[in-house]
C-alpha cells in the first residue's frame, strides 16, 4: 500500500544512499542524469518542432498579414478586430455552441448509463466495451460518408420516421436538422470513448457501498444518482472538460457532410453547419489567409479556456465541504473573495 | 556491466549526433538547392491523379522524347491538398517541385506572388503560342503580363438535357433544334415550365441553381473583383446571373439539391431532373451516376453562349533546375499529337484546336443516344470568353453562392439574401486590400 501512496520514494531513497555514501553531490552525480534525460529528448524534440514553435508561430502570425508564400505585413492587432466585427466568424461561434451543448449533455448523460449498465454482471461485458469503443476509432471521413446517406432527404433517418408514421425532416436543408445530423455523429463517436472512463471510475467505487445502497434497499436508479454519480465527481469533470474541449473543436463532421471542396456549400445552408474551426480552415487553407485564421486560432483558446474554467467550477462548485486541493479549489476561493 | 553501459551511452550520443547531422542536412538544402529534385537525375512534376496522361508520364520517366538526357518524374499529391502542398513547400523554399500542374481556379491566387514562377516567355513560349486557344493563353498571364502557366487542358460547357423528357413535353428535342429554339436563359425557364407539365414524373429543370449562377457568372468576361482590386460584384452582370437563378427557384424548377450528394445521385438515375449546365468533366461522372439513363441524354449550346468551366495549367516554379528542359518537355507533353492521346486515354479535353478535327475525337458515344460529343464542345472550346480571374475571386464570390443556397433552401428573402452577401462579400475584400 504505501508504495502504492509514494510513487516518488524508491529515487528519493536512491539519492539519500548516495548521499550517505559520497557525501555532497559530486559533478559526476550530475551527469549521472544526462543518459536519462538524452534517453527521454527524443520527445522534446519533435514536441518543440510540431508543438511547440506552431504555438509560438501561430501568435506570431495572428498579428501579421500573410498568403502563405509571399512576405508578410505587420498589422498589429488589426485582424483580431476585423474578426471580432465578421458577422459569420459570431455565427460560428453560436453554431459551434448549439451543436456543442445538443451533443454533449445527451452524450455525458447516456455514457453514464451506459457505463452503468456495462458495470452491472452481463454476459460478454468484454464484446460490449469493444463493440461501443469502435465507433471512436473508425475513420471519421468515411463514417461522414455513410451519415451522409443516413441523412440524406431519401435516406435512413427518414424512411424511419416515416415506418413510425411522421414526416420527414430536412436532415441537411434546415437549420435544426443540420445541428441535430452534426450532433448525432458527434454523440455516435463519443459516446463509447466516455462510457469508458466513466466505467473506470465506476470500478474505483468501493463494492461495499453498492452493497449498503441494496441493503438500504435503493432501486438502480436511486443507486446511480446518489450513490454513483456523486463518487464519480472527478471522473465527470475529466468527461466534461475533454467534451468541451473537443466539442468546441468540432470540424471534420461538418466538412465532409457538406461538400467543403466546393465554394459556397462550406457549413451547409444557411451555414448552419460552419463551426469555428471549420471557418478558421476556409480562411486559412482554402483562401490563403493565414494571419487571420491564426488570430481566430487564438480566439478560440480564449473561449476554450473560460469554458474550462466553468466547467470545472459547475462540476466541483456544487460539493458544499469540497476540501480537495487544486486549481478548482483555488478558483472557488478567490471568486468567493471577488465576489461575495 | 559496465561494458554494456558504455556502449549504451555510445549508442545514444551516436543517435542523438545522428538526428543532428540529419537537421543540418535538412536546413542546408533549404538554402542551397530548393529543388526537390536535387541532386537526382530527373526534373519533379507534381500532379494530381487525373490531371495528366498516366503513360504520358511513365515516358517522361524513361526519357522524354527529343530532349536528350530529360527525365521527368510525376509524383501524384492529392487534388485537394496540392495547391497547399505547393505554398508550403514555396514558404519553406526547400522541396520545391520543378513544374506543377495548377487547377482553374487556382493560378489566380498565385499572382501576388508570380515571382515564384518562371515567366515562359522568357524560355521562347511565343514561338507555340498559335497551337493553343486563345483565351486559354490568355488565362496563363498574370495582370503585370508575365506568363506564369502553360495550357494543359479546357473545361468548354455544354447544355447536357434529356432527349426523351423533352420530347414528350412536346418541346425541341434534337440537339441542332434545341439550341436553335433555347438560345438565351430566358427560353430555358420557359422551356422548364412544359418540362414541368408536360413531361413524364414532373421533372425538374435543374439540380440545383448555384449551377446556373455559375455559367452565367462564366459567360461574363468580369467576375466579383477586377483587375485595378475593385469590387465589382454589386453590378449588373452578377445581379442579371443572381435574378436568373432566383426566377428559376421562383417557377418550381429546381430539384433544390446540392450535387454529388446521394439525393443528387438518385435524382440524376431517378429522371427527376431534365438537364445539366455544366463542362465536358461531368461526363464520367454523370455515367458513374446514372448508367441507367444511357441513350436519352445529348449535349447542344449552353443558352446565351459556351463558356469555360474548369481546367488546368502547369508551372514552372522558380526553383527549377533545368527551365529550358523544362519548357521543352512542356511543348513535348502538351503538343496537339500528346494532348489527343490524353483525351483518349484521360478524357482530358484539348486547349489544341488542331485536335479537334481528328477522326480520334469524332467517336459516337451510345450514352448520347450516339451523338459525338465534340460536335458540341469543340465549338464550345474555341467561342469561350476570355475572363479576368482576380486573386480574391473566391473569398468575393463565396458568399454569393452561400446566399443563393440560403434563398434555395431555407427560403431565405432574395432581397435580403442579396444584401447580405454583398455585404460579406464587401467586409471579407477590406481586409485584402480590396475596395
Amino acid at each position: 500500500m504505501a508504495t502504492v501512496l509514494d510513487p516518488a520514494g524508491a529515487p528519493a531513497t536512491d539519492e539519500r544512499r548516495a548521499d550517505r555514501r559520497g557525501g555532497s553531490t559530486p559533478p559526476g552525480g550530475r551527469r549521472r542524469h544526462v543518459p536519462p534525460l538524452l534517453a527521454i529528448s527524443p520527445f522534446y524534440m519533435l514536441f518543440a518542432v510540431f508543438g511547440a514553435f506552431p504555438v509560438v508561430f501561430s501568435m506570431y502570425l495572428s498579428v501579421q498579414d500573410w498568403d502563405g508564400i509571399g512576405d508578410m505585413r505587420f498589422v498589429g492587432l488589426k485582424q483580431y478586430g476585423w474578426l471580432l466585427k465578421d458577422s459569420v466568424f459570431w455565427h460560428s461561434v453560436l453554431n459551434t455552441f448549439e451543436i456543442w451543448f445538443l451533443s454533449t449533455v445527451p452524450m455525458l448523460f447516456l455514457a453514464l448509463v451506459l457505463a452503468f449498465l456495462l458495470h452491472s454482471q452481463v454476459r460478454f461485458a468484454g464484446a460490449y466495451r469493444v463493440a461501443y469503443f469502435i465507433p471512436n476509432v473508425t475513420s471519421m471521413v468515411a463514417m461522414t460518408i455513410v451519415f451522409g446517406s443516413v441523412f440524406a432527404q431519401a435516406g435512413l433517418a427518414n424512411a424511419l420516421l416515416r415506418a413510425v408514421g411522421l414526416d420527414g425532416i430536412g436532415w441537411l436543408s434546415s437549420e435544426w436538422g443540420i445541428k441535430a445530423s452534426v450532433s448525432i455523429m458527434i454523440i455516435w463517436r463519443w459516446v463509447g470513448y466516455n462510457a469508458l472512463i466513466f466505467l473506470a471510475g465506476l470500478q474505483a467505487i468501493p463494492t461495499e457501498h453498492f452493497e449498503a445502497a441494496r441493503v438500504d434497499g435503493a432501486n438502480s436508479w436511486q443507486t446511480l444518482f446518489r450513490v454513483v454519480v456523486p463518487q464519480l465527481r472527478p471522473v465527470v469533470l475529466f468527461a466534461a472538460v475533454t467534451s468541451t474541449i473537443n466539442g468546441l473543436q468540432i470540424f471534420t463532421e461538418s466538412q465532409v457532410l457538406f461538400q467543403s471542396t466546393d465554394v459556397g456549400t462550406t457549413g451547409g445552408p444557411g451555414q448552419e453547419g460552419m463551426t469555428i474551426v471549420l471557418y478558421l480552415w476556409q480562411k486559412a487553407f482554402k483562401e490563403h489567409q493565414f494571419g487571420y485564421g491564426a488570430a481566430m486560432g487564438w480566439l478560440l483558446f480564449a473561449i476554450i479556456a473560460v469554458f474550462t474554467i466553468i466547467n470545472w467550477r459547475l462540476v466541483s462548485g456544487s460539493d458544499r465541504d469540497d476540501r480537495r486541493p487544486g486549481i478548482a479549489g483555488l478558483l472557488r476561493r478567490k471568486g468567493a473573495r471577488d465576489g461575495r | 556491466m559496465e561494458h554494456r553501459t558504455m556502449s549504451r551511452r555510445r549508442f545514444l550520443g551516436a543517435s542523438l549526433g545522428g538526428a543532428g547531422a540529419g537537421l543540418l542536412t535538412l536546413s542546408g538544402c533549404g538554402t542551397a538547392e530548393g529543388s526537390a529534385s536535387a541532386g537526382s537525375d530527373h526534373l519533379s512534376l507534381w500532379y494530381w491523379k487525373g490531371s495528366l496522361s498516366d503513360k504520358l508520364l511513365a515516358t517522361a520517366r524513361r526519357g522524354v522524347p527529343g530532349v536528350p538526357g530529360l527525365k521527368v518524374k510525376g509524383s501524384q499529391v492529392p487534388d485537394g491538398d496540392i495547391d497547399s502542398k505547393v505554398r508550403t513547400s514555396l514558404a519553406a523554399r526547400a522541396y520545391v517541385p520543378d513544374l506543377t500542374v495548377v487547377n482553374n481556379d487556382n493560378l489566380a491566387t498565385f499572382f501576388p506572388d508570380e515571382d515564384e514562377f518562371l515567366d515562359l516567355r522568357d524560355l521562347g513560349a511565343e514561338s507555340v503560342r498559335d497551337r493553343y486557344l486563345d483565351w486559354k493563353w490568355k488565362a496563363c498571364f498574370t495582370p503585370t503580363g508575365r506568363m506564369i502557366g502553360f495550357p494543359l487542358d479546357a473545361g468548354p460547357t455544354a447544355l447536357y438535357y434529356r432527349r426523351d423528357l423533352f420530347e414528350r413535353a412536346g418541346l425541341p428535342h434534337e440537339p441542332a433544334d434545341v439550341a436553335e429554339q433555347i438560345p438565351t436563359w430566358e427560353e430555358f425557364i420557359a422551356a422548364g415550365r412544359t418540362l414541368r407539365r408536360k413531361a413524364p414524373g414532373k421533372p425538374c429543370l435543374v439540380s440545383n441553381i448555384g449551377n446556373v449562377f455559375q455559367q452565367v457568372l462564366l459567360q461574363s468576361p468580369k467576375q466579383f473583383v477586377d483587375a485595378d482590386n475593385r469590387f465589382i460584384g454589386d453590378q449588373e452582370h452578377i445581379r442579371r446571373a443572381w435574378d436568373l437563378s432566383v426566377d428559376i427557384l421562383r417557377q418550381g424548377l429546381s430539384a433544390r439539391i446540392t450535387d454529388g450528394t446521394p439525393d443528387f445521385n438518385g435524382a440524376m438515375s431517378g429522371g427527376r431532373v431534365a438537364t445539366m449546365t455544366t463542362a465536358v468533366w461531368a461526363i464520367n461522372g454523370l455515367k458513374d451516376t446514372a448508367p441507367k439513363t444511357s441513350g436519352s441524354w445529348r449535349l447542344t449550346t449552353l443558352p446565351d453562349g459556351p463558356c469555360n468551366y474548369g481546367g488546368s495549367y502547369v508551372t514552372l516554379t522558380r526553383y527549377c533546375r533545368e527551365p529550358e528542359a523544362a519548357f521543352a518537355f512542356l511543348t513535348w507533353l502538351l503538343s496537339p499529337a500528346n494532348q489527343l492521346e490524353s483525351y483518349q486515354e484521360m478524357a482530358l479535353f484539348p486547349t489544341t484546336p488542331a485536335s479537334y478535327a481528328d477522326p480520334a475525337m469524332h467517336k459516337p458515344d451510345p450514352f448520347f443516344g450516339g451523338q459525338q460529343p465534340i460536335d458540341v464542345f469543340g465549338p464550345a472550346a474555341q467561342k469561350a470568353p476570355v475572363v479576368y480571374f482576380s486573386p480574391y475571386e473566391e473569398t468575393a464570390n463565396t458568399p454569393f453562392f452561400q446566399e443563393l443556397a440560403n434563398v434555395e433552401t431555407l427560403g431565405k428573402n432574395p432581397e435580403r439574401a442579396w444584401r447580405d452577401a454583398v455585404n460579406t462579400a464587401e467586409t471579407a475584400l477590406t481586409r485584402l486590400g480590396v475596395s
